[in-house]
């Protein structure tokens, strides 16, 4: 184990060598791209050399202005003024040859800089750890992935675990397996190890690692030195931390990374070499092996993540569009949000949107907020009224109305599965009912997800316990659970630790242990939940017992006492929660800007950062602070200017669709469609099942029969997954709305509002055309428009009805009434 | 002609008539036309002499056993071998299932490919992979729909082949299997899909066309009015948006379909006589063959069925002899004669697969698990040998004895076959380079 100490925190700019920036010599060396450059600072800022096995990759940054730096790495000239002390290699990596102090030349952008570099422990021998320094090869250089070796039968009968979960099967596999022969300890170079991996002998994955490289260079010296496994008290790593840790990027300009690893001793070593990494927008920039991160075309921002051993951390990169602002408009704050939203659209140099008219806001939050259309005269009112507060005043009538309840207990019955397969037609409707009723009487949703999670007794009288049948044991329990309520997938975590995440299987099974007592007892009085105590269950990999604990904690001594889902359900509502109340704020947000802050709303990872943390947290806080009232949450966003924006687009936010800049369109809910179809056309729909008159909304069962809600995607809710609801348009929806005989029966239908509408008596034809409008469109038509109307029903004066109905079907095709926009 | 019924026993004079209407929306059957000759023009060169290839993809979701049917050990221990035994095919020293008897007589018409294996075992992921050539990546979530990272074979036939006269180049039925998706191809190639089954008495493909009381002028009224009306069709918003400007794509497309005589025709499958229907067999499987030629008859150029359930944990032997293979056994049969009888064999290309094979050795509930690593293929027309096997598996079936081939060569050879290029890329919206055969070797040695 070699170790690097770094005497000063990494990150902060150590004064030592502030004061040894020297001014520019010669300002015409500098690139004409690269600014002025005020001063050099170079990470670590105390660079040890600590053993043979210890490479050091310095970050070389200029200081343009304090607000200002750019990554100097790549540029820079890195040389050896002590080569029998230290090397350079053509990465940028120090390397160690004996003890001693020398001197690193860096040279870049017409200035100089001399580092001392002290190098120590060259003579011993490297003490190897399989864990901590042959795992990370296997790991980088993918050997261990599913798709090869990794796999559950192996590949060409090497096997090893995928993701290396299972450290000392893959030392057994490397060492003693088929006789030994991937390994020859006479001459390591000839192990199969090394002539696979190196493309000495054929190799089904090819070339891996070449001769020349570290990896290489450590394999052999691992060999050499017996394929020891390594002592049990070597230092495991706990932390890996990337550097920098965010950095605003211009197009194709280029940063490098650095990452290092934390101890559990306490020693840092630099793991740049050895990190993987992974971009999760390679259009705003990408990431090679090295970690050196290229800005792309696409502003934005990007997460790039940095794994080593399990632990991970993420350098986050807003990369702006490359022409400036012409001029900053100031636009109106309204509440908490804004300033957020605004600060990175700057930073991004985008513009947003106007304000949405009073037109687009009615329609807009009646859809948002009650899954429903307004009608003409809703619309009609709201365009009439003259009230400052007239847009918040809506939203809070809204939270009135019965459909308030339907629509969001539809949203959650898609996200706890009311499934009536699983549940039967009674313990499906009791489940649903609860959930309805919990959004009819706004009840907190730290109460609602406390009795969810804990609930006990008869069925009958706790029918949130119903959740407990739609899953099939505790670890679906806990997975499911983890997805709804903390918008976390830890199924991974199941068979091996998550490759995207920090989470191990001791979170995963500290998580199912939560749930390991559940169970169901038949009475005389209907089924019955029962949770024993318990709170234990076993990591199937280490054999080691595990406790309940809550993600993210370490192991306790015991379990809970009594009943443990009762101390998860404290964990899950205590303030300090690090994931329930941003989990929901997320799903309002999601739901109300077609795009959660946290995409996909239920993958919440370290590597799939928040576009908006900030925002996140404050929004988080301002629900908690408010007893977890959902309706404060909605009222919240709805309040805020970046809601309120119109779908136009500005000349700067066309290719934005991640940043909030103007409202997204958004196809309606498959369920939402079909009663806007239905409340415009004044015929309803009949459903199996349920009583008429029913709207699409209130239907409790998504596996009703209904040829329209399977097309538009309705969810069959076989998992908690938000994506089970497709939203993406297809060429049969398109054709069903044009021919079917279904619409075109509503729109003819002598009892139909068209047919009313045609024989309204004393209506003209401009005032028809704005009932039309104000009816599909929630809005007063344009004058070109109401000419078109007009000419449209003279020309056809002999078959008003027919071409009025011409009219409303052209409606019900436009993009206008499909989306919400 | 007002008042006359647009649908009803519609000349093809009419359709064009309708279709010269639409011109100046760009809806009309000409600009189906013109995007043939632009997809010529632009793929000419080699692809010309084979582009009027069609493919047909029976997939058998779920994982057909192929150790019991294409690819039978009858020597292997019991525990292995299972139930059934081989027996012989026209073609001497092939043996398949005794549970495919009419199979058995056609073993001439096709080649087995048996060294194939690939190394994902879970729905989904193997779904993804033998649909696209692609293995998914990570944050492949398999319940989306379509869950698409890379585009499935029907959309890249389309997009780089075009429609073939009116009809749709690439369906998808009785309904589209999650990895039947366009991807980054978009919704211009994105299937279309026959929510309904061919089997069913009254089968339609619904919404197909307008209801018989509109007539044809009245739908070009209404057309022209939708296009003044919808002010978002051409605005700033809906271009600034993925799926607003695919619902436009859609729509445009959904014009094309309904003013196309041929498109109509191909799916009215009850034209077909009842003899041949019953010799297909009267079930999704048979009827779903049967449309299918129709189709490619029609000009669509891919069409994928997505049948299930072949997901044989339990009860494998009498699942598959009493249920699923009969209806293989005659739909896939009469597929292969009726291409042959027509003369479409040297002009289609038939592949039968599952997402994977099945554990060679049963299990305790007397079903087969799912099985990557060994996964025999049968392929058929459009220049490969009948009468053929390539590979073999060890011998108890658990995966290629050498030289295995996997999806990515599967899908070099389709594409091969049709005249496309497997060494082509498509670029990603982002502007990402991709191969449309991942590096996929072409399979030669199946050809003639």
């Amino acid at each position: 184990m070699r170790l690097v100490r770094l005497v000063v925190t990494v990150g902060l700019v150590c004064s030592l060598w502030s004061g040894q920036a020297v001014q520019a010599a010669d300002a015409s060396v500098t690139p004409p791209s690269l600014p002025p450059i005020a001063r050099l600072i170079i990470e670590p800022a105390v660079i040890t050399l600590d053993g043979s096995g210890s490479l050091v990759t310095p970050l070389i940054t200029g200081e343009v202005t304090a607000d200002q730096q750019i990554d100097l790495t790549s540029r820079a000239k890195l040389e050896s003024l002590s080569p029998t002390v230290f090397t350079v290699d053509t990465h940028g990596r120090l390397r160690g040859q004996d003890d001693g102090t020398g001197t690193l030349r860096i040279s870049v952008a017409g200035k100089q800089l001399d580092v001392p570099i002290v190098a120590r422990n060259m003579r011993l021998p490297r003490q190897f750890h399989f864990d901590n320094d042959i795992l990370p090869i296997l790991s980088k250089f993918s050997c261990n992935m599913s798709g090869c070796h990794g796999k559950a039968e192996g590949q060409a009968g090497f096997k090893l675990s995928v993701f290396g979960f299972d450290p000392r099967a893959d030392h057994q596999a490397l060492t003693q397996e088929s006789r030994g022969r991937r390994i020859n300890p006479v001459v390591p170079s000839a192990s199969l190890l090394l002539t696979k991996a190196s493309g000495g002998i054929p190799h089904g994955g090819g070339v891996r690692i070449t001769k020349s490289s570290e990896e290489y260079r450590t394999l052999r010296d691992w060999i050499v030195a017996g394929m020891p496994y390594g002592s049990d008290e070597t230092p495991r790593v706990v932390a890996v931390r990337v550097t920098p840790h965010e950095r605003t990027l211009a197009m194709r300009d280029v940063q490098q990374l650095r990452v290092t690893a934390r101890y559990s001793n306490g020693f840092e070593a630099d793991v740049t070499h050895h990190a993987r990494y992974q971009s999760n927008n390679e259009a705003v920039a990408k990431v090679d092996e090295f970690g050196l991160v290229t800005g792309g075309d696409v502003p934005g921002d990007v997460a790039i993540m940095a794994a080593y051993l399990g632990e991970v951390d993420v350098f986050r990169a807003l990369v702006p569009r490359s022409e400036l602002l012409t001029a900053q408009s100031s636009q109106p704050v309204l509440n908490l949000i804004d300033g957020h939203i605004d600060a990175k659209l700057s930073k991004l140099r985008i513009e947003s949107s106007p304000l949405c008219s009073d037109a687009d806001f009615v329609r807009r939050v009646y859809l948002d907020v009650i899954g429903t259309l307004p009608t003409a005269s809703e619309a009609r009112e709201f365009l009439a009224s003259q009230d400052k507060d007239r847009r918040l005043k809506l939203v809070d009538a809204l939270f009135q109305r019965p459909e308030f309840a339907d629509y969001w207990a539809l949203k959650w019955s898609d996200w706890l599965r009311v499934d009536r397969q699983a549940l039967g037609h009674d313990g499906a409707y009791r489940y649903y009912k609860w959930i309805h009723d919990s959004f009819a009487k706004n009840v907190g949703l730290d109460q609602f997800a406390k009795e969810l999670v804990a609930g006990q007794g008869l069925l009958a009288d706790h029918p949130a316990g119903h959740f407990f049948k739609v899953v099939k044991d505790a670890g679906e329990m806990s997975s499911t659970l983890s997805q709804s309520l903390l918008g976390i997938r830890i199924d991974c975590a199941k068979c091996h630790h998550h490759p995207f995440d920090r989470w191990s299987q001791d979170d995963y099974y500290g998580m199912q242990a939560y749930f390991t007592g559940v169970r169901f007892k038949s009475t005389s009085r209907g089924e019955m939940l029962l949770a024993s105590a318990g709170g234990v269950s076993q990591n199937p990999r280490s054999g080691l017992k595990i406790f309940a604990h809550p993600l993210g904690t370490s192991n306790p001594e015991a379990a809970p006492t009594g009943d443990p889902r009762l101390a998860f359900a404290s964990w899950l509502v205590a303030a300090d929660n690090p994931f329930f109340a941003r989990n929901i704020v997320n799903r309002a947000w999601a739901h109300l800007l077609g795009r959660g802050i946290v995409e996909p709303l239920d993958d919440v990872r370290l590597t799939n950062p928040p576009s908006h943390p900030e925002l996140l947290t404050a929004l988080s806080k301002d629900f908690i602070d408010h007893k977890f009232d959902f309706r404060h949450l909605l009222k919240t966003i709805i309040a805020s200017r970046t809601y309120q924006l119109s779908a136009a687009v500005t000349p700067t936010n066309t290719t934005d669709e991640q940043n909030f800049s103007r409202a997204v369109l958004r196809r309606l809910d498959a369920e939402v469609l079909l009663d806007a179809i239905c409340q415009t056309t004044n015929i309803p729909e009949k459903f199996d099942g349920v009583p008429a008159g029913s709207r699409a909304i209130q239907l409790w069962d998504s596996q009703v029969p209904h040829y329209f809600l399977g097309i538009f995607g309705r969810p069959v809710r076989s998992t908690p997954c938000d994506c089970e609801r497709a939203g993406t348009p297809n060429v049969s929806q398109v054709l069903h709305v044009l021919n079917s005989p279904e619409i075109q029966a509503k729109l003819t239908h002598d009892a139909g509002f068209l047919a009313e509408l045609a024989q309204r008596p004393g209506l003209t034809d401009k005032q028809l055309i704005d009932e039309l409008y104000l009816t599909f469109f929630s809005r007063y038509p344009s004058d070109p428009e109401q000419t078109t109307a007009e000419k449209y029903l003279q020309a056809q004066a002999d078959k008003r009805q027919a071409a009025i109905e011409d009219l409303a079907w052209s409606m019900l095709n436009s993009l206008e009434f499909v989306f919400n926009h | 002609m007002p008042g006359r019924n647009y649908c009803d026993r519609i000349s093809r004079r009419d359709c064009l008539q309708v279709g010269a209407a639409l011109l100046p929306l760009g809806m009309g059957m000409s600009l189906s036309s013109l995007l043939q000759r632009q997809a010529a023009a632009a793929d000419g060169g080699a692809a010309k002499d084979k582009d009027d290839v069609a493919l047909i993809i029976l997939f058998l979701k779920g994982g057909l056993s192929t150790i019991d049917t294409l690819d039978l050990k009858p020597n292997a221990p019991s525990e292995f071998r299972g139930e059934f035994k081989p027996i012989s095919t026209n073609v001497s020293g092939i043996e398949v299932c005794e549970h495919l008897p009419l199979l058995a007589r056609q073993a001439d018409k096709f080649a087995l490919l048996r060294n194939f294996a690939h190394t994902d075992s879970g729905h989904g992921a193997a779904d993804h992979w033998m649909l696209t050539g692609y293995a998914p990546r990570a944050g492949f979530n398999p319940s989306l729909k379509p869950n698409n990272q890379f585009p499935a074979h029907g959309s890249v036939i389309a997009k780089k082949l075009g429609p073939r006269g009116s009809v749709p180049p690439y369906v998808c039925l009785p309904r589209m299997h999650n990895s039947g998706g366009a991807a980054y191809l978009g919704a211009s190639v994105a299937p279309f899909v026959v929510e309904a089954d061919p089997n069913a008495p009254n089968f339609a493909v619904p919404d197909l066309i307008p209801p018989l009381s509109i007539s044809s002028d009245r739908l070009g009224n209404r057309q022209e009015l939708l296009a003044t009306v919808d002010r978002f069709r051409k605005s700033g918003e809906s271009q600034a948006n993925q799926a607003a400007k695919s619902l436009s794509t859609f729509q445009q497309k959904a014009f094309q379909l309904m003013t196309s005589a041929e498109t109509r025709a191909a799916f009215d499958i009850a034209r077909e006589p009842d003899a041949l229907r019953d010799r297909y067999g009267r079930h999704s499987l048979g009827q779903s063959c049967l449309m299918a030629r129709r189709l490619v008859e029609a000009g669509v150029r891919c069409v994928t069925i997505d049948h299930t359930n072949w997901d044989t944990h339990y009860d494998n032997f009498n699942v598959l002899k009493n249920d699923l293979l009969p209806h293989l056994d005659t739909g896939l049969t009469t597929l292969l004669q009726d291409l042959n009888e027509r003369s479409l064999q040297r002009k289609t290309l038939v592949v039968v697969m599952g997402e994977f094979g099945r554990t060679p050795r049963v299990n305790k509930d007397a079903g087969r698990d799912h099985w990557g690593p060994s996964n025999c293929i049968l392929l058929s027309g459009a220049g490969i040998k009948g009468g053929l096997v390539v590979g073999a598996t060890n011998e108890r079936g658990e995966k290629p004895a050498e030289n295995p081939v996997g999806p990515a060569d599967l899908s070099a050879t389709m594409f091969d076959c049709l005249g496309i290029n497997a060494q082509d890329e498509f670029h990603t919206p982002e502007g990402r380079p991709v191969k449309i055969a991942a590096d996929g070797r072409i399979l030669r040695e199946l050809y003639a």
